[in-house]
């Protein structure tokens, strides 16, 4: 049975610490573009902690929802791309091939979600901080676009290592950085296929809900919450 | 030789060219050469007949039949899943195909326009630089009818200017 | 028929190509210098990081975006005058066709730099070409950018074409009155023509098949480029009705940028023989048309959206009609519909110089559309956590305006070179009325006009 990638957020959980932000920094050699690019709105944060305040003062209630790419299964950045670079790979995954990207930007523009970000300059580390660099994950050059690709890296890396050593893969085995930098542990990872796991109990939960699961884009993220009523 | 000969007005080619036929000169052979077409004589209608509204079909055709076959062929060769669209989508291919159909036609009726008036041939058979001046040419390039024939009938027009080459 | 004539005829309209002015350089020089700044500016662009320009999260496509569909909808002008009108045989068109021809040509080459401009990696733009690679890929015909790409190599392969086509008869007339280098170039281009009758029918029998043939190509590139928006989940640009209103809207645009563009000529050409206040009247009044169309288009789609209610799409008809994009709305409101109706309703407001008036009021309006299309969405998308805001920088600015000089210097070289008056088909409107179904004394319609 081939995997199906998918994650459910936990936003009773999320503090907005914002270190699952981080950790994908860390983990995918994200650019940081510095602050005068970052105030022109060119941050890239492939998984960004959206806050909405709600109420008036002092009764003001603060909510959380981290917000990364949904994987979509009828993703509308995948057939506008003319490169194909942006497709659909076997494992459920909406996969960014960097080498194809010619950069026309569509799919940042027809993804809903606007989780697609676009290499503005070229990245520059100071030394030593190249010295930090994942050298699992490519390094984008400038005029391609870029996006959550749900730590593809650590989860051919796992799944290798289970080859060779001949075994099926455990469910919580795979962490994309998010998952694993979170310290309420908001965010869970797994095989939707696996109808045991965690991440596919946690998707049939009454409090799970999709966002905007009206638009027909059917994301595989599922995000989990108290339904006020 | 060829034996042509400048008139002033189209009434006056088109008496010309009535001439020859009545000499005995086959009306392929006559030839009329003007700077502006004259639609409404009828020594224009002779070479009416056409195939290039059929090839332009044609071409429609084939660029149909090309449009359909490298958008499937091409979506078949390496089949990469998008959006959750059917492999091989008609509804995209179909604008496709709408496009190479009508640059199929466009490109047969030029092309046919290029054989068929003999254009890009380094030298015309037939010419001369008065036809700009507003000169009808009315000639024989080559024809079973002797040359002293030609000539006469030719001549026998008024505001004629015999010419030879 | 009355030589004379045509020779005044001939002499006039080959006068540009046989005289040139300091005037002529000078605008050379000064345009030419303006579209050297532009291709400057990209090469900067290209060099220092597409980072130089505007374009920022959310909002991917600004101004380049805004020039391609503006471009390329400039490009039906010619469209319309040249094919349509020579289908149903308007007699008024003939001095008209060439200079509406040369339009569609230059603004297409010109609208179709811009999804090169607008790429992050514009030397890769070969990628769009359906060619057998070594990395064994094809493009995706799902992607209508990629309908873009043969939608417009068909529809410039065609105009060119069409434009080119009844050049030659034109081309042999300047061969044959040149000598030397002039006559050997020409006499290239002019294919070795000779104008028998064989030759002349073969070429209107092309010139009906490709008529008839680019109507449908040119209402399919501006529905196609609809699509770019229509076919992406944004709030406003999922639109059935994008494909009429942007062929209408192209339409509109074109016909107000051959008014301007033959009014130029007009005036320092000395063709006032030529170009009529009549033929000016009467584009005139399809540009009043098209106005009305353009309204009622505009009406309908957002009368709709009002209507539907729907949270995203409300918030991007305010933020236009309401919010920050408002005094550019309705400056393109006053410039495309108020305008246009104030002059050209009224005959006699429809001079020359108010059809001008009302054409740059059109484009000036029609530009700030695609623009109020294009970005006020992308701003406003359905998550206002991701709202975002668009300034245009330098780059893009030198870039538009460098596209503006580009067209004109491109029309101030052809008219040095190619006769701007099909001077063939204006002998051949002087000819008796000989249609389908001809009126008894109908006197042809005079090629001077003896008061300027």
């Amino acid at each position: 049975m081939p995997h199906r990638w998918g994650m459910a957020v936990d936003l009773d959980r999320c503090t907005g610490c914002g270190a699952c932000v981080t950790a994908c920094h860390a983990e995918n050699n994200i650019q940081t573009v510095g602050d005068r690019e970052a105030a022109r709105g060119r941050a890239m944060h492939w998984i960004r902690v959206e806050r909405y305040w709600e109420g008036e003062f002092p009764d003001v209630r603060v909510k959380f929802r981290p917000v990364m790419c949904q994987q979509c299964d009828a993703a509308p950045c995948e057939p506008v791309c003319p490169t194909y670079a942006s497709h659909h790979n076997e494992e459920g995954l909406n996969a960014q091939v960097y080498n194809r990207c010619i950069g026309t930007r569509y799919c940042a523009n027809a993804c809903p979600y606007n989780v697609r970000f676009f290499d503005f300059f070229n990245p520059k580390w100071d030394k030593p901080l190249q010295m930090q660099l994942n050298p699992d994950v490519s390094i984008r050059e400038v005029g391609v676009m870029e996006k959550c690709t749900f730590c593809v890296q650590r989860i051919h890396a796992a799944e290798i290592q289970a080859d060779a050593e001949k075994r099926p893969l455990k469910d919580g085995e795979i962490k994309p950085a998010c998952a694993q930098a979170c310290a309420p542990n908001a965010i869970v990872f797994g095989d939707l296929n696996d109808p045991e796991s965690e991440v596919s109990r946690l998707s049939r939960s009454p409090r799970g809900s999709k966002l905007l699961d009206d638009l027909g884009t059917l994301p595989k993220v599922t995000y989990l919450s108290r339904q006020e009523v | 030789m060829a034996v042509y000969a400048l008139f002033p007005t189209p009434d006056a080619a088109q008496r010309a060219v009535n001439k020859l036929r009545s000499s005995g000169v086959a009306n392929r052979d006559i030839v009329v050469i003007s700077s502006e077409p004259y639609e409404e004589y009828e020594f224009s209608h002779r070479d009416k007949h056409t195939w290039m509204f059929w090839i332009a079909g044609a071409g429609g055709v084939l660029g149909f039949l090309f449009g359909t076959f490298l958008t499937s062929f091409t979506e078949r060769a390496w089949p990469i899943p998008t959006g959750g669209m059917p492999i091989v989508a008609w509804w995209p291919n179909i604008v496709v195909m709408f496009e190479l159909t009508f640059l199929g036609a466009i490109l047969s009726a030029v092309a046919t326009l290029v054989v068929s008036a003999g254009l890009g041939r380094r030298r015309p058979n037939l010419y001369d630089p008065e036809v700009i001046d507003g000169q009808i040419l009315v000639g024989v390039p080559r024809s079973s009818v002797s040359a002293d024939i030609v000539k006469r009938a030719l001549a026998a027009i008024e505001g004629a200017r015999l010419k030879t080459i | 028929m009355s030589e004379p004539r045509h020779e005044r005829m001939t002499s006039d309209l080959l006068r540009p190509l046989e005289r040139t002015s300091w005037r002529f350089y000078t605008l050379v020089i000064v345009l030419g210098a303006i579209v050297a700044t532009g291709l400057g500016t990209w090469a900067y662009q290209m060099y220092n990081g597409f980072g130089v320009s505007g374009i920022t999260w959310p909002i991917f496509w600004a101004f380049y975006i805004t020039n391609f569909v503006f471009w390329i909808g400039i490009s039906h002008a010619g469209t319309l005058i040249s094919a349509i009108l020579r289908l149903v045989n308007a007699r008024w068109r003939r001095p008209v066709t060439r200079c509406a021809e040369v339009i569609t040509a230059f603004a297409l080459m010109i609208g179709a730099m811009f999804p090169i401009i607008h790429l992050g990696r514009p030397w890769l733009f070969f990628w769009l070409l359906p060619y057998p690679s070594s990395r064994r890929i094809w493009p995706n015909f799902r992607s209508p950018l990629v309908w873009d790409f043969f939608a417009i190599s068909t529809y410039l392969t065609g105009s060119v074409l069409f434009l080119f086509l009844p050049m030659i008869p034109d081309f042999a007339l300047v061969r044959d009155r040149s000598t030397g280098f002039r006559r050997k170039a020409y006499g290239v281009l002019a294919l070795g023509w000779s104008g028998t009758t064989r030759q002349w029918h073969r070429l209107e029998s092309a010139m009906q098949i490709m008529a008839i043939a680019i109507i449908p190509v040119a209402v399919s590139v501006h529905t196609i480029v609809s699509f770019d928006f229509s076919m992406a989940p944004v709030p406003m640009w999922h639109s059935t009705i994008f494909g009429p209103y942007f062929v209408a809207g192209a339409i509109f645009s074109g016909i107000a940028a051959l008014i301007i563009a033959m009014a130029a000529l007009r005036k320092f050409l000395h063709l006032e023989a030529y170009l009529h206040t009549l033929h000016f009247e009467n584009l005139g009044k399809l540009l009043l048309m098209m106005s009305l169309l353009w309204g009622y288009f505009v009406f309908a789609e957002r009368l709709t959206t009002w209507y539907g209610n729907e949270a995203s799409e409300m918030a991007v008809l305010n933020v236009t009609q309401r919010g920050s994009f408002a005094p550019l709305y309705w400056t393109m409101v006053v410039c495309n519909f108020i305008v246009p109706l104030s002059i050209l309703s009224f005959k006699r407001l429809r001079t020359i110089a108010g059809c001008v008036t009302a054409s740059f009021g059109v484009l000036i309006g029609m530009w700030l559309e695609r623009f109020l299309i294009v970005v006020p969405s992308l701003g406003h998308k359905y998550l206002p956590n991701s709202w975002g805001q668009y300034r245009p920088r330098p780059v893009e600015i030198l870039i538009t305006i460098a596209t503006f000089a580009a067209m004109s210097l491109l029309y101030v070289l052809f008219s040095k070179f190619v006769p701007i008056i099909s001077i063939w088909e204006l002998k051949v409107g002087e000819h008796p009325v000989h249609e389908a179904s001809p009126a008894p004394n109908r006197r042809p319609e005079p090629l001077f006009q003896s008061e300027p």
